[in-house]
């Protein structure tokens, strides 16, 4: 009886019951608030269950020496990990992305790319401010690129700069992706006139099948060789663009932009979501980092909205662009083309600016991979 | 003639990796070297000789097995470095050491001269041709004393001696300056403390890359609506000018969509429409005698209110 007792008192010490501390249940409430809002209401569902489901997964309370937290070095979870920590998940991302993505709106006005530029604001704004709150830079060019709202590009730029802060960075990054809409339109309604607002542009033109076969070639040598750090994101964005527009490698780009993505994407949130296990969460830098994220997405929108005003003085009438385009130069591909059409469908319910939102939104992600490059050469 | 020019391709891709072998070789460098060795780094025997460091100055590992050490620019084989030893594949960014005692039979890395008697060092490939860097042999040094490149694996291969310096202690088998990773990071961290100048200079290169994007696909389009305009003019019989190219109006892309999204997601519409037949497919890939479709739960749809 008493060797029965004892037994049960061992297994109890090795249950989460007995090792658990408020960090941990912490942690997971916020992961099922992650999933509250993914499945109730529909905020960004394929990263957020991910995610929310991989906090409760790396915050089940574990003694030292079990082998199979994420942090232990030959643990599953630590393999799949690997990917995150060397970052090679992000540029399999990207070759998704690349392979669903349609540059026609951006090749039919390519004047359109230049907001995309602006909107990077947000990366460097928020790298001035993690620098004035006391981040040193490596940490600071981290934190920026939330603004460049792009989690891939988040995770791959942090898992080389500041790979501590990885967790913290990854979860603001795709929560803030995922509060788009309600971050960006108070910003665009300050920012714009009614008479702004109202601007019809130009219907798109069609573009040429050429013109979208040469768009990833054309893109990527120009990036590659201003920006080679980059090289990762652009060359495998721009591969799968091509392996969609080419017409002859349709198999490759429905696995590229379908299986290989939510494989990816599965991996990218259930890992990430686990890394933040309360004691490397529950910090003052997460809150601090979670506080300047917000930053950095409402500098980006400023940027992209306030350029647009500024082209528009040197744009004949007639070609002027809509300024609540904008905010979609930051690259949550398409939630924040979609807020532009929200906004603008406010105003007018005729003037549809989806299509042409598309447009700064694809140029953001070629702009977010460069800032990332650039932060890349200079910090890294 | 197809046949001729296939085997042409492939020649021209074993050249292309042969070519690339080669080019791996030729990232080795010479990368510094002591002469009178009397209290400094001793051999596997316990003995201090003259020594020459090579440094892969590559980002991917390099097999030097095969190539040549030399002092004599009429000999460039003198030396050459046995191919098959695990050891010659030198990983990226590291070193070897040679000890040039004139005693081969000691092993890989004693090589077959002294620089005591030496006036230059010459590295040459595995074809016992290409030299990859050579360097003279300064006698005015002096004991423990180690010539060699002020930064790994940079500056000059032709023997003038750029980039190169007198180390101020030796350093065989590690780097000639160290490197510290956090180097970049503090630099910029002094140079701009607020990141006002990254904020400035990193737009500024965005907006620069983008700009030429913008350029060239700008000029890409307009040469394509002139290529579409003539093709529509000449098939109408008009003149170019009277031609609109690709403008419709937004109603004629919200009426296609709108057609669009009504034949592909709610087909089952036209059967109310006379004259349309409508081919609806039906799931039926299993076979009823094993099938457990019917056993399986359906996967759930969140139904909305």
């Amino acid at each position: 009886m008493e060797n029965i007792l004892s037994n049960l008192k061992t297994f109890w010490m090795f249950t989460g019951f007995a090792n658990v501390q408020l960090g941990h249940l912490v942690m997971i409430v916020i992961g099922c608030i992650f999933i509250y809002l993914a499945v109730k209401k529909e905020w960004e569902p394929m990263l957020l269950v991910p995610i929310g489901f991989g906090i409760l997964i790396g915050n089940i309370p574990l003694f030292a020496g079990l082998e199979v937290g994420i942090y232990e070095e030959g643990s599953v979870l630590n393999i799949l990990y690997q990917g995150v920590r060397l970052g090679f998940y992000p540029p399999l991302i990207f070759l998704g992305i690349g392979a669903i993505t349609d540059f026609s709106a951006l090749i039919s006005n390519p004047k359109l790319i230049l907001v995309g530029a602006a909107a990077q604001l947000g990366i460097f704004g928020a790298y001035a401010i993690a620098l004035a709150v006391g981040f040193d830079p490596l940490q600071a060019g981290s934190i920026g690129i939330i603004g460049g709202a792009d989690g891939p590009t988040a995770i791959f730029l942090t898992s080389r700069l500041a790979p501590d802060l990885l967790g913290a960075i990854a979860v603001s990054a795709y929560s803030y992706m995922a509060l788009v809409p309600v971050i960006q339109p108070p910003i665009m309604r300050l920012l714009t006139t009614k008479k702004e607002r109202l601007i019809r542009m130009k219907p798109p033109r069609p573009v040429a099948q050429t013109e979208k076969i040469l768009f990833p070639i054309i893109g990527f040598l120009i990036m590659a060789f201003i920006v080679p750090s980059g090289l990762p994101l652009l060359g495998m964005l721009f591969l799968g663009n091509l392996l969609k527009e080419s017409g002859v490698t349709k198999r490759l780009a429905t696995t590229a932009g379908g299986p290989l993505i939510d494989v990816v994407t599965i991996l990218v949130g259930l890992t990430v979501g686990a890394s933040t296990q309360a004691d490397h969460f529950l910090r003052i830098d997460s809150i601090k980092i979670f506080a300047i994220g917000a930053l950095s997405f409402m500098i980006a929108t400023f940027g992209g909205v306030f350029f647009v005003k500024i082209f528009n003085l040197f744009l004949k009438e007639g070609n002027k662009i809509n300024p609540l385009i904008g905010n979609a130069g930051v690259s949550a591909v398409p939630a924040s083309a979609r807020v532009s059409q929200m906004v603008g469908r406010e105003y007018d319910r005729t003037n549809h600016l989806l299509m042409h939102a598309m447009g700064p939104n694809v140029a953001g992600v070629i702009g977010s991979a460069v800032a990332a490059g650039i932060l890349l050469g200079f910090l890294g | 003639m197809k046949r001729i020019l296939k085997i042409l391709l492939v020649v021209a891709g074993l050249g292309m990796v042969l070519c690339a072998n080669g080019q791996n070789q030729s990232s080795m460098r010479i990368n510094e070297y002591l002469v009178f060795n009397t209290d400094d780094y001793q051999d596997d025997f316990g003995q201090q000789s003259s020594w020459i460091e090579l440094f892969n100055s590559s980002y991917g590992t390099v097999d030097i097995g095969g190539c040549y050490l030399t002092d004599d620019p009429n000999n460039l084989k003198k030396y050459p470095i046995p191919g098959g030893d695990v050891l010659t594949a030198i990983k990226p960014r590291q070193h070897v050491i040679f000890w040039a005692d004139n005693q081969p039979y000691r092993g890989t890395f004693h090589i077959s001269f002294d620089l005591e008697n030496a006036k230059e060092i010459i590295l040459v490939k595995s074809d016992g041709e290409t030299i990859i860097d050579r360097i003279p042999v300064r006698k005015d040094l002096g004991e423990n004393v180690s010539f060699g490149r002020l930064n790994d694996g940079i500056g000059s291969i032709n023997g003038d001696g750029e980039g190169w310096g007198i180390m101020e202690r030796t350093t065989p088998s590690t780097n000639n300056v160290t490197i510290d990773k956090t180097i970049k990071s503090t630099r910029m961290q002094e140079m701009d403390p607020y990141g006002w100048m990254m904020a400035v200079l990193a737009m500024t290169i965005i907006f620069l890359a983008l700009i030429v994007l913008y350029v060239i696909f700008k000029y890409i389009g307009k040469y394509n609506i002139q290529q579409g305009k003539k093709r529509v003019a000449a098939k109408a019989g008009k003149d170019i000018s009277e031609v609109q190219y690709g403008e419709l109006p937004g109603e004629t892309y919200a009426a296609i969509a709108l057609a669009l999204y009504l034949y592909r997601e709610q087909s089952d519409l036209h059967d109310e429409e006379s004259y349309v037949m409508t081919l609806q497919h039906t799931d039926r890939s299993y076979s009823p005698w094993s099938s457990k479709i019917y056993g399986l739960r359906q996967t759930p749809q969140l139904k909305k209110k």
